[in-house]
């Protein structure tokens, strides 16, 4: 009776190109809109996981293998897995909807999330979240 | 065994439970839309037959889990939770959205 679909929750797409992925819900359409009749969220999530980074690493490797790609999508409920993992961080004025009408806006803001992604991924913080799922 | 056994007494107070359910409240059968109320955070009881696939009885329990909902494991297969709704179908899964006069929310849980 608790609604767990909120900002900030860890979940995992299930169909589409970037099924298995682990994405974030930035924004909640629990009631749909005109164009999506059905309860929908706009998630950013991860497309290219960042790669093991082991001490051994010079600095230009540890960079190189830090990188992560992201993604911005609008995505069904019923396409979702979510978990009982959240992730902090403040996506809500890069990543909006008008981003994803014209293509230049969504290159700007997936530069920012991917940015944001990646300072996070540095910290060391939600090690699941950049992870693979392996399955 | 410490785990109680299931009575006849106990399996008869949850059909009858769930026959007044069926008549004075509101509840949805079926996979996809047992997901719907947990989502929507409209379902408060969840119960699963016996014979549910392992996946899909985990996938309920996690789904009621985030959602803190109990899940009551009913003592039959789908064939008899289907006939302890009154239904001539199948029913794997079930969500009561209301209870209506029924005590079923609040005599379940409390025996798990």
């Amino acid at each position: 009776m608790v609604k767990f679909l909120k900002p900030n929750k860890a979940v995992i797409l299930l169909q589409g190109r970037y099924a298995g992925r682990k994405a974030v819900i930035l924004r909640n359409f629990d009631d749909g809109t005109r164009d999506r009749p059905y309860g929908h969220c706009l998630v950013a999530g991860i497309k290219k996981y960042p790669s093991k980074v082991i001490k051994k690493d010079s600095a230009k490797k540890t960079a190189k293998k830090s990188r992560v790609k992201a993604f911005v999508k609008l995505v069904n409920y019923q396409h979702l897995m979510p978990t009982r993992y959240t992730l902090d961080v403040d996506l809500k004025e890069v990543a909006t909807i008008d981003a994803l009408q014209s293509k230049d806006k969504k290159v700007t803001a997936l530069k920012e999330t991917k940015k944001r992604f990646e300072e996070r991924f540095k910290t060391g913080k939600n090690r699941w979240f950049f992870t693979k799922l392996r399955f | 065994m410490v785990a109680a056994k299931k009575t006849k007494k106990t399996h008869e107070s949850i059909n009858n439970r769930l026959a007044l359910v069926m008549k004075s409240g509101k509840y949805t059968l079926g996979y996809k839309t047992v997901l719907k109320s947990l989502r929507n955070s409209k379902g408060k009881l969840i119960i699963i037959a016996n014979n549910c696939p392992p996946l899909r009885k985990s996938e309920i329990e996690y789904y009621a889990m985030l959602a803190k909902v109990g899940v009551h494991h009913y003592n039959g297969n789908n064939v008899d939770l289907g006939t302890a709704c009154g239904k001539y179908f199948r029913v794997c899964c079930l969500s009561i959205i209301d209870p209506g006069d029924s005590d079923i929310i609040k005599t379940m849980p409390s025996e798990q």
